[in-house]
């Protein structure tokens, strides 16, 4: 029961992380996109967390799609170079009838956010538990894509407890 | 990040950013596969001739991509030129 205890917004964050991968050419639904997620997914004290830190949707899609520009670039590839090439029908979109599944870093991301909820005593799971799980993963894509953007897991971290404090009271 | 000024980034002694690479290559790879059949198709090719020059079967080509192809081009048959 991957979903068990998902509230409305871990939900939403999900089902956004498929439509942003998807959207960005990942064969894959990674950590990265679970990021995404987060931050479609909005309101909640993760989202609030990262934008605080200057992490919005669109510098963070802006930075995976540089991600995979620079690792073209490191074997001599220029991206921009094939999209002028192949014209207008160019696109990295994942076509519809093409299912996805999850990656491993994905997947156990998830199931920290889990192992963090117990944790924190919660009774539901939430995108403050996502991040976290996303944050664990030190080698994942995600914590590299926030270090591309000059945000640390630490720090992010810190602010995320301090804002669930301040909503706690 | 930080191995982006070595000089051999994608190399031997590099397997991360090798392994990314590749990742990068497959998604681009599939994205132009995509374009090239699509333009070939708008040019007025068939679908066999597409497989022909991919050197796939038809069955193969038509299955990955005509859904795609025909939904975004409905009941606009291609130009029949170019053949």
């Amino acid at each position: 029961m991957m979903f068990a205890r998902f509230n409305d917004r871990s939900r939403t964050c999900v089902e956004a992380a498929f439509d942003e991968a998807r959207m960005l050419g990942h064969d894959s639904l990674g950590d990265e996109d679970l990021l995404l997620g987060i931050l479609r997914a909005d309101e909640g004290i993760a989202a609030e967390a990262l934008s605080s830190l200057g992490v919005t949707l669109e510098g963070a899609r802006e930075e995976s799609e540089e991600m995979l520009s620079g690792a073209l670039s490191s074997i001599g590839i220029s991206l921009e170079e094939v999209r002028r090439e192949a014209g207008d029908a160019f696109e990295m979109r994942i076509p519809d009838n093409r299912r996805i599944p999850f990656s491993a870093w994905a997947k156990k991301a998830l199931v920290e956010a889990r192992k963090e909820m117990r944790r924190m005593g919660d009774n539901y799971l939430g995108t403050e538990h996502i991040l976290l799980g996303i944050l664990g993963n030190a080698d994942g894509t995600a914590v590299r894509l926030l270090a591309g953007m000059g945000v640390s897991p630490e720090a992010l971290e810190e602010r995320l407890f301090e804002l669930r404090g301040r909503a706690a009271g | 990040m930080d191995n982006k000024t070595s000089t051999r980034v994608g190399g031997p002694e590099d397997p991360r950013g090798g392994l990314e690479a590749v990742v990068a290559l497959r998604r681009t790879l599939e994205a132009l596969e995509a374009a090239q059949v699509e333009n070939a198709f708008v040019a007025g090719w068939s679908w066999a001739k597409i497989a022909e020059v991919l050197g796939v079967s038809k069955q193969a080509v038509h299955k990955k991509h005509a859904r795609r192809i025909k939904g975004r081009y409905p009941g606009e048959p291609p130009k029949r030129k170019g053949k």
